[in-house]
């Protein structure tokens, strides 16, 4: 039966297009080329620009410069403050983001299950929504003292309402005729979550993971900005106040590379499990 | 293909059996004045189906035929359990369907393969564990992807598929855990006229194998007449059955000379007779 039919061919494999991409390939290499040496000199001559400026016109303690930060830096790693510093945020990151990240997602999916539950909730959650959350970052001093809690909760804060309206969202459009042929085919309640309703999610549900990942740091930073005796955001604050420019970069510097490897992390992991999809289009935004 | 053979003979003789009996035991599904009032927007009634009444015996292939609008794929929705009844009942196997019947399959309009699965865990979705031992899944899901020709194609995500092979997925994953009745809702309707005439030929040539009772639903009148046993037409709305014609046409079929075969100019001309008269009547009131 396979021999005598099936006459069109699947969408894979080669085609005209992927010819006519080879023989342009080497155009295409070119390019790719000029397009990063171009990234370079500019990147560099912002730095160099940034260097010459820095003493001659403008005052050093403005705007520091690239030599000094980068010495800072090495200074600041070497007495292992600024390694201290970073653990503290990272930690505060580390227990705050998946708890937000994984509360957000099961009560996105629990609100897309449940009619009357959404029903009740959801004006209520949209106007908690309406709050400015970085402004309820005092209240969590006041609860969980100056340690690394109340920053956690104030991660844990930012964090969840992004998977939470994500998810909802992602829930809110699914296809109903998924569930139903789960459903008919005899598909167990188990079955139907972790094997229709999340993947079928999960592209919402990645768009919420990933754009909350700024905003965790963003959440530790302001905690610790407000009261805290450690972590990155003290010791840009700190060094801000006694004028030591150089190390207010040195912390944002830190705080970016965080920001990339955990990016980096998810971008990993959502290639991984979205790998059914030709391609994700993410709507991200940036804090 | 020992075990198919084996349904095949006791189905094909529990057919014979209900056509000389014709008794009630011998039914598979029973629709009672079926009645679906949709509620309008604008707090206005619709009403979907009114009375419908039909009675199917086991290993049947019965297609449902209508203008489109008439209500054809709900009745399959109220055959299945996914949308309740607003009058009438629905028996299955004598006793009464009350909420989602789990021993129909459904093919849907639109494949609706799920795109996060590989087209074998498509198919397998329906071989619950309970049911089926390892083994027994393997041998289930090997002969359905090969009786479809899809062999080779086992690993592909189904965006990587063609339509016509998305179609033969979709109605092999609803065939695979052999539900005693299969729905099919329009399964053919958007592929080019060459695909649809293969795929047709298939499922008669698995039907002839597996003797499931299928109900079909088309507004293709030569569809409906090649495939079937027993034509129901269903008037625009409200949805009324209009008449019910025997095909007397032989099996195995051929599709490709359909036309030639005795019987089908006649059960054609009855049915096309039965719409010429719902276009007059339409074309009076409209004049």
């Amino acid at each position: 039966m396979a021999k005598e039919m099936s006459p069109e061919r699947p969408r894979v494999g080669a085609s005209s297009e992927d010819v006519a991409i080879s023989e342009t390939s080497s155009f295409f290499w070119k390019r790719s080329l000029w397009v990063t040496l171009l990234r370079t000199v500019i990147v560099a001559g912002f730095l160099l620009l940034w260097e010459i400026a820095s003493g001659r016109w403008i005052e050093p303690f403005l705007i520091s410069s690239p030599s000094r930060i980068f010495s800072s830096m090495m200074n600041s790693f070497q007495s292992g403050d600024l390694l201290q510093h970073t653990w503290v945020t990272f930690q505060e990151i580390a227990i705050g983001f998946p708890l937000g990240a994984i509360s957000g997602i099961a009560l996105g999916y629990w609100f897309g299950r449940s009619q009357l539950l959404a029903e009740i909730f959801e004006p209520i959650i949209m106007a908690l929504n309406g709050i400015p959350r970085t402004a309820l970052a005092p209240l969590f001093i006041v609860w969980l003292g100056i340690g690394i809690w109340s920053k956690v909760g104030v991660v844990f804060l930012l964090t969840f309402f992004l998977n939470f309206f994500n998810t909802y969202a992602g829930m809110r459009q699914m296809d109903q005729e998924y569930i139903d042929l789960a459903r008919l085919m005899g598909a167990s309640r188990w079955k139907l979550t972790f094997r229709v309703i999340l993947p079928a999610i999960s592209p919402y549900v990645f768009t919420g993971i990933r754009t909350s990942i700024p905003f965790s740091v963003i959440g530790a930073i302001v905690g610790e900005f407000i009261a805290a005796t450690e972590g990155v955001g003290f010791f840009i604050r700190l060094s801000a106040g006694i004028f030591k420019t150089a190390d207010v970069f040195v912390g944002i510097i830190v705080l970016m590379l965080m920001v990339i490897a955990m990016d980096k992390v998810a971008d990993l992991i959502e290639k991984r499990v979205l790998q059914w999809q030709t391609h994700t289009e993410h709507v991200r935004i940036q804090g | 293909m020992e075990r198919s053979h084996q349904v095949a003979t006791r189905e094909s003789s529990s057919r014979d059996d209900a056509e000389k009996a014709q008794g009630a035991n011998r039914l598979v599904i029973q629709v009672e004045n079926a009645t679906k009032i949709f509620q309008t927007p604008d707090q206005g009634r619709m009403i979907a189906l009114e009375r419908i009444t039909l009675n199917v015996p086991y290993g049947e292939f019965v297609t449902v035929v209508g203008p489109s609008g008439c209500g054809k794929s709900t009745l399959l929705k109220l055959i299945a359990g996914l949308t309740p009844l607003s009058g009438g009942r629905i028996l299955y196997q004598g006793s009464e369907v009350r909420g989602l019947n789990t021993k129909v399959g459904y093919v849907p309009q639109e494949s609706k393969l799920f795109p996060w699965l590989t087209l074998e865990e498509n198919v397998a979705f329906g071989l619950d564990s309970k049911r089926y031992s390892k083994q027994q899944r393997e041998h289930q899901l090997r002969h359905f992807i090969n009786l479809a020709g899809l062999t080779g194609f086992e690993k592909y995500y189904p965006a990587q598929l063609s339509g016509g092979m998305g179609k033969r997925a979709s109605i092999i994953r609803a065939l695979a855990y052999e539900p005693p009745v299969i729905l099919m809702d329009e399964p053919f309707g958007p592929l080019d006229a060459q695909t649809r005439m293969v795929l047709q030929d298939e499922l008669l040539k698995i039907w002839e194998q597996q003797r499931q009772t299928i109900i079909f639903v088309t507004h293709d009148l030569v569809e409906a007449v090649a495939l079937a046993d027993r034509v129901v037409v269903i008037t625009h709305r409200p949805g009324r059955v209009k008449d019910v014609i025997q095909v007397p046409m032989q099996r195995p079929r051929n599709i490709f000379e359909i036309h030639r075969q005795e019987g089908f100019d006649e059960a054609y001309g009855r049915l096309w007779n039965i719409f010429r008269n719902e276009l007059n009547i339409r074309n009076n009131s409209n004049g």
